[in-house]
């Protein structure tokens, strides 16, 4: 009897508890049918995730970045085999690409030059070869590998100066530029103690710096493409006539010239050598 | 377009010489140090009384004397900044003779004497260091935190009009 009473209060006193007890196992049931439902998690997930990914696009390279770097130094430097065997197709297709390319101007060129052949200016070509001594084809060559001029330079000795100067793609601060070419030519003359020698060339992978020694000024022409002895001549006499025509009326008249109209004096001068190219 | 003048740097290495000039050109400074080789090159225009000047400075690596500086460097240069460290005499102990010796290489360059790292003085220690300087005409400065940097360019450049 005792024991039926027990019974009922224990029914009195836990009848919450035991309410509470079957609404979170009816909760926890339906978590975890939205859990093991792909179909009912995916919405619910979906619109966390989305803010996830678009906070680590927009983070990545600052939370990920370094460990990244690091993996792949790490990786190149354990595995540099494997990385070459990888970069191998990669470097081979750019360089095939490159070459591909270089080729297609040079068939190009020599396109032209063949139409020219029976031209008027083949024809005087031809003269040139017979009269200078030297072979049609070496004339032939010659255009056909022309260098292109990129900048000039017109600097002042010692001081570094730029008196003037003309470029066609704008880079660095020129006066900058001037200075630390001196600043080269000056550590090459004291490291080679070579007397009264200068340095006249300066090669960096395509391009070419010719420097050409005045006495109170030198010329920097930075050219891209190969130069052969040919054009070396021919640029030889162009800086003997831009010292007569051009730095000597400078010298002469310094105060009235202004850094515009040099400017526009080695531009006419030397675009020459570019339109040689066409 | 005002006139370009070649501003050349010289004085013992460590004197900070490089921090100068990023502390004027660039507005920084680095406590790390880096020895300077050979020569860097920088540039600021400078518009004193409407003339413009603009100053192509040669930061030329230190040495205990001018002497052993290619003269190639230092020819052309129409100013000199000669800078001091205030807390190590060996950099000021013999510089009469370099004023000397670089007024005969350069007799129309005028000279600017910096001493330089004052921040790390106290008031009491810059009375005394600075009066037990050799020579006087100084531009106390500090490339740490900019004090008196753009002075000593401007006063050399006002020399240089």
């Amino acid at each position: 009897m005792d024991k039926e009473k027990f019974e009922v209060l224990k029914d009195i006193l836990f009848e919450d508890a035991r309410k509470r007890n079957e609404e979170l196992a009816s909760k926890v049931n339906a978590i975890d049918e939205i859990i093991s439902d792909r179909e009912k998690l995916e919405p619910r997930i979906a619109l966390i995730l989305e803010d996830q990914v678009e906070f680590l696009e927009k983070n990545f390279p600052q939370l990920f970045g370094n460990a990244i770097t690091a993996s792949i130094r790490k990786q190149i430097k354990e595995s540099q085999e494997e990385v070459v065997d990888a970069l191998y197709p990669i470097m081979g297709k750019m360089v095939k690409k490159y070459i591909y390319r270089e080729l297609a101007l040079l068939s190009e060129r020599i396109d032209r030059q063949l139409e020219k052949a029976f031209s008027w200016e083949g024809w005087v070509t031809r003269i040139k070869a017979w009269c200078g001594g030297v072979s049609e084809k070496e004339i032939i060559m010659k255009g056909l590998a022309r260098p292109h001029l990129e900048e000039v330079f017109i600097i002042q000795q010692h001081t570094g100066l730029l008196i003037g100067s003309y470029s066609k793609n704008n880079t660095l601060d020129k006066d900058m530029i001037a200075g630390m070419l001196t600043a080269i030519k000056s550590f090459v003359k004291d490291a080679f103690r070579g007397g009264g020698q200068e340095l006249e060339t300066i090669e960096y992978e395509n391009y070419k710096l010719v420097i050409s020694n005045l006495r109170s000024f030198y010329v920097v022409l930075v050219f891209t493409g190969f130069m052969n002895a040919g054009f070396r001549s021919e640029l030889d006499d162009m800086l003997v006539d831009f010292q007569k025509e051009v730095l000597e009326k400078y010298l002469a008249n310094k105060e009235i010239f202004s850094k515009d109209q040099l400017t526009q004096l080695i531009k006419a001068q030397f675009d020459k050598l570019n339109d040689g190219e066409k | 377009m005002g006139k370009s003048k070649k501003v050349i740097l010289l004085g013992n290495f460590g004197v900070g010489k490089t921090s100068l000039v990023r502390q004027y050109v660039f507005h920084q400074f680095s406590e790390e140090y880096m020895t300077t080789i050979g020569v860097r090159i920088d540039k600021k225009v400078v518009t004193i009384n409407r003339d413009e000047v603009s100053m192509i400075i040669w930061d030329i690596a230190g040495e205990s004397t001018h002497q052993k500086i290619p003269d190639s460097y230092k020819l052309g240069a129409h100013g000199i900044i000669y800078v001091i460290d205030v807390l190590r005499p060996s950099t000021y102990k013999s510089i009469e003779d370099e004023m000397i010796s670089l007024q005969e290489l350069l007799p129309n360059a005028p000279i600017v004497k910096v001493a330089n790292k004052i921040d790390l003085l106290t008031e009491k220690e810059r009375v005394e260091i600075v009066n037990n300087l050799p020579l006087n005409d100084y531009v106390l400065c500090s490339a740490k935190n900019g004090e008196n940097v753009e002075k000593a360019f401007y006063k050399l450049a006002g020399k240089l009009i």
